[in-house]
């Protein structure tokens, strides 16, 4: 029964940190997008840029400044940082968030190594008693 | 733990070192420029005109010192600023850090040779220590006050609440305290098994009631069997909540007036960043707060709600939680949190 709870509270620390990497992998992938967008607008030439609006609707639109793009770098705070500082930026926070990946990925592991100790002595614990009961029988 | 934010401190350091050291002694020829100086009239006109001047040409000339002006560092404070916005530390608790070290360094007398270095390092650790605050130590506070000491714990959903009240009773069982353990969480499921697990776990006695049951009764509870049966401390665990759910605001309103807790701690966690600090003031606002305990701080890179939330709310920081196992508690200790910030980086 102890054994069993023990799985759970296991179960649910690792569903945490999977929800936890998924969190940074959005990030990640969000960061990337916003970087292949931010060099095109400065390579395109009219600056015109598809401008997602919801429910898979998207329109064209004019980018009036596309050297000057605002951030937010934490703290809720926002500033105005040049296309390539802001790329920049971007790709330093995908590097922290790479390494924070990592650090959650390698708890996760441990978790699942206990997780997988304490199966195995649930199931021994399952034959040992099947055993018995056949001795009985 | 907050290795990104020691990275980005040590590189701001560096910066703030080279914008000082970046002040050298000025070509020969320029002192002599002002030789008036043993001038009595000229001295009275210096002094007139900028009250300073003479003391300038004193240390540049005599005493072979160099005065830092806000000019010299502006660049590097600006950068400094920057770097603390980057790794999610408040924006108040950003402009005290960048006043104070403003305050400590310019109008500073640097003498040749002296280490720039030491003198920023000092002036950030200054600045660090005073947003920090002084911790809170639990220990002292037990062994100061009536038993049972009753400390309610309470946070929003999924934060690490229960296994910090765990990991809180482990360690002040090892310091040689009794304890007992409230399982107040009667909402979630699982939540009383998995706190009774914990608590068989480390050995420590828990008063549960059934799931849904009212945690104000199996608070009493628990404070009434701490009274009977000697214990020192009572740590209660509550269910989570966010601050917005008016309905269980209410609930902890009532398990306050229940069990008057000694201590309200509210629980976070450290990756949160900013969320954490925001959240922790709506709490102290509606039901108060008398300590933080930040969780996950090794897993979080920044280090902002770690350096905010003290500053920010007003109350102290006491534990931080740095991984899985029951000792991975530790008493937060401003001293060495900024010794690890900013010593051998």
């Amino acid at each position: 029964m102890m054994l069993q709870q023990y799985l759970k509270d296991y179960g649910q620390q690792a569903e945490i940190f999977v929800e936890q990497l998924n969190l940074l992998e959005n990030g990640r992938m969000e960061a990337f997008a916003a970087i292949e967008a931010l060099e095109a607008m400065v390579v395109a030439d009219d600056n015109t840029v598809l401008l997602q609006i919801g429910g898979g609707a998207s329109v064209r639109a004019k980018v009036l400044e596309p050297e000057k793009v605002l951030v937010a770098i934490g703290a809720e705070v926002v500033v105005e940082r040049s296309n390539k500082d802001a790329v920049e930026f971007l790709k330093e926070r995908i590097m922290e968030m790479e390494a924070s990946q990592k650090r959650v990925s390698e708890t996760l592991d441990k978790l699942r190594g206990q997780m997988t100790e304490i199966n195995k002595r649930l199931e021994y614990g399952y034959q040992q008693s099947m055993a018995g009961h056949q001795e009985e029988e | 733990m907050f290795g990104g934010l020691r990275e980005r401190l040590q590189a701001a350091r560096n910066r703030l070192s080279s914008s000082i050291g970046a002040v050298v002694a000025p070509p020969a020829a320029e002192p002599v420029v002002t030789p008036p100086i043993t001038s009595d009239v000229s001295t009275e006109q210096a002094k007139s005109a900028a009250p300073s001047f003479v003391d300038k040409v004193k240390v540049l000339v005599l005493e072979r010192e160099f005065i830092v002006s806000d000019k010299n560092i502006a660049e590097a404070l600006s950068e400094l600023e920057m770097t603390l916005l980057e790794s999610d530390v408040a924006l108040p608790v950003t402009d005290a850090i960048i006043a104070h070290v403003r305050k400590s360094l310019v109008g500073k007398h640097r003498k040749i040779g002296e280490s720039v270095d030491a003198m920023v390092v000092s002036a950030l650790k200054a600045a660090l220590l005073q947003v920090l605050g002084k911790g809170f130590d639990l220990k002292e506070y037990i062994t100061t006050h009536p038993r049972p000491v009753k400390i309610l714990f309470t946070g929003v959903n999924g934060t690490g609440k229960t296994t910090s009240v765990a990991k809180i009773g482990s360690y002040l069982h090892k310091q040689g305290f009794s304890v007992v353990i409230g399982a107040g969480d009667t909402y979630r499921a699982g939540a009383i098994e998995q706190i009774a697990v914990h608590a068989e776990r480390i050995g420590i006695k828990i008063i549960q009631h059934k799931e849904g049951a009212d945690p104000s009764a199996v608070l009493f509870d628990t404070v009434q069997y701490a009274i009977s049966h000697k214990i020192d401390v009572v740590l209660a665990d509550t269910a989570g909540r966010f601050h917005n759910k008016s309905n269980l605001m209410n609930q902890l309103e009532k398990i306050k007036r229940v069990m008057k807790p000694d201590l309200v701690v509210y629980v976070d966690e450290a990756v949160a960043g900013n969320d954490a600090v925001i959240r922790a003031a709506e709490f102290d606002r509606t039901v108060g707060a008398d300590a933080i305990v930040l969780t996950k701080a090794d897993m979080d890179s920044r280090g902002g709600a770690a350096i905010s939330i003290a500053h920010t709310i007003g109350k102290p920081l006491m534990f931080l939680g740095v991984g899985q196992g029951y000792d991975d508690i530790i008493p937060f200790d401003p001293a060495g949190v900024v010794d690890e910030l900013l010593d051998g980086a």
